[in-house]
């Protein structure tokens, strides 16, 4: 019995001890050159919607929420969104080649028409990046209208 | 207090083997690419450059149409390496333009395809993507084999999409095993 004592409190102690590393926070305040809405117009609405349900993984600014100032779940936090923001950050859409554009535009609309994102594990506290389907149609169809608009550009 | 420290230390112990998983899934992803380095530094003729693309995505297909998720993803993990290992020295400044835009675009669909075992559909959702850039690649660079240019009419919602093929003989690899031999012959590239 005692021994279970001794580990528990060393486990406690490893975790008030992992609440001072905390990895960097996903924030910028720097002008965004190659932001999507300088490639294609993007209508208030559509943007009001990737900002609550993409916006936290697949751009430079991450909205935090409480428990992300606990450990671990920061750690948690944190390596989704370096891999979302690896898949595709809006915010850098402008870097990407142009034919690398269109697929990630074409994957926004596919993972949208499946389910995939945004993420379950997302909506789960986020509820209100749950998208209505008007919503989702809203996005696809700015996705149709801003592949057209690049693939003229480009060629 | 007590199952509340059981659940605290069981909780880090689930979050600490979910971040050891991820990263063991991306060592997985970059084979050594060693190998095929030497295919492509020996032989310089022409079309030369894009053989080790080619005969990995060949093999993606063949899987592919083979309804075979892991295969697909075992190809699609060789196909990484080759964009890794492709000798870009023989390439025009203007070539290498363009092959910069394909790679690009192209290494994160083999990455994709090597990373979804189990989810063939998503697979084949970048191989239809893979596809036209290994098209432009062989417009582009040429190729040692001759290889056809196959349509398949019905894939993602009668929207089509292409594929490249070894063979003359149509073998779908967009619907698999239950339309082998629907699509049919569109260009020959040699």
């Amino acid at each position: 019995m005692k021994g279970i004592k001794k580990v528990l409190l060393g486990l406690l102690v490893i975790l008030v001890i992992i609440q001072f590393i905390q990895p960097a926070r996903n924030k910028s305040g720097q002008a965004m050159p190659n932001d999507i809405s300088k490639m294609v117009a993007m209508p208030a609405k559509v943007q009001g919607i990737l900002k609550k349900a993409c916006y936290d993984c697949h751009s430079n600014n991450t909205q935090y929420p409480w428990y992300a100032n606990v450990q671990p779940l920061n750690w948690f936090l944190d390596d989704h969104v370096q891999s979302g923001k690896a898949e595709l950050n809006f915010n850098e859409f402008g870097a990407y080649t142009p034919r690398r554009q269109q697929s990630k535009l074409r994957s926004i609309e596919n993972s949208l028409k499946d389910g995939t994102m945004p993420l379950s594990s997302y909506t789960l506290i986020h509820r209100n990046a749950i998208l209505s389907e008007a919503e989702k149609m809203q996005i696809i169809s700015w996705v149709q209208i801003s592949r057209d608009s690049l693939s003229k550009k480009n060629f | 207090m007590k199952t509340l420290i059981y659940s605290l230390a069981f909780s880090l112990l689930f979050l600490a083997a979910c971040s050891n998983g991820n990263k063991e899934t991306q060592t997985t992803a970059t084979p050594d690419s060693t190998a095929t380095k030497d295919v492509v530094a020996e032989t310089s003729e022409k079309g030369a450059s894009t053989a080790a693309l080619l005969s990995s995505y060949i093999k993606l297909k063949n899987a592919l149409t083979a309804d075979n998720d892991k295969d697909a993803a075992a190809a699609g993990n060789e196909m990484v390496a080759g964009f890794a290992s492709f000798d870009k020295k023989s390439l025009t400044p203007e070539q290498d333009k363009a092959y910069t835009d394909i790679y690009d675009d192209g290494k994160e669909h083999a990455e994709h395809i090597g990373a979804n075992v189990g989810n063939i559909a998503h697979q084949r959702e970048h191989f239809d993507m893979l596809s036209k850039d290994m098209y432009d690649l062989v417009k582009l660079l040429g190729t040692n084999q001759s290889l056809y240019v196959d349509h398949c009419p019905m894939y993602n919602k009668n929207k089509g999409a292409i594929w490249l093929s070894e063979v003359k003989d149509i073998k779908n690899p967009y619907l698999g095993k239950a339309m082998p031999t629907c699509g049919t012959v569109q260009e020959e590239l040699k």
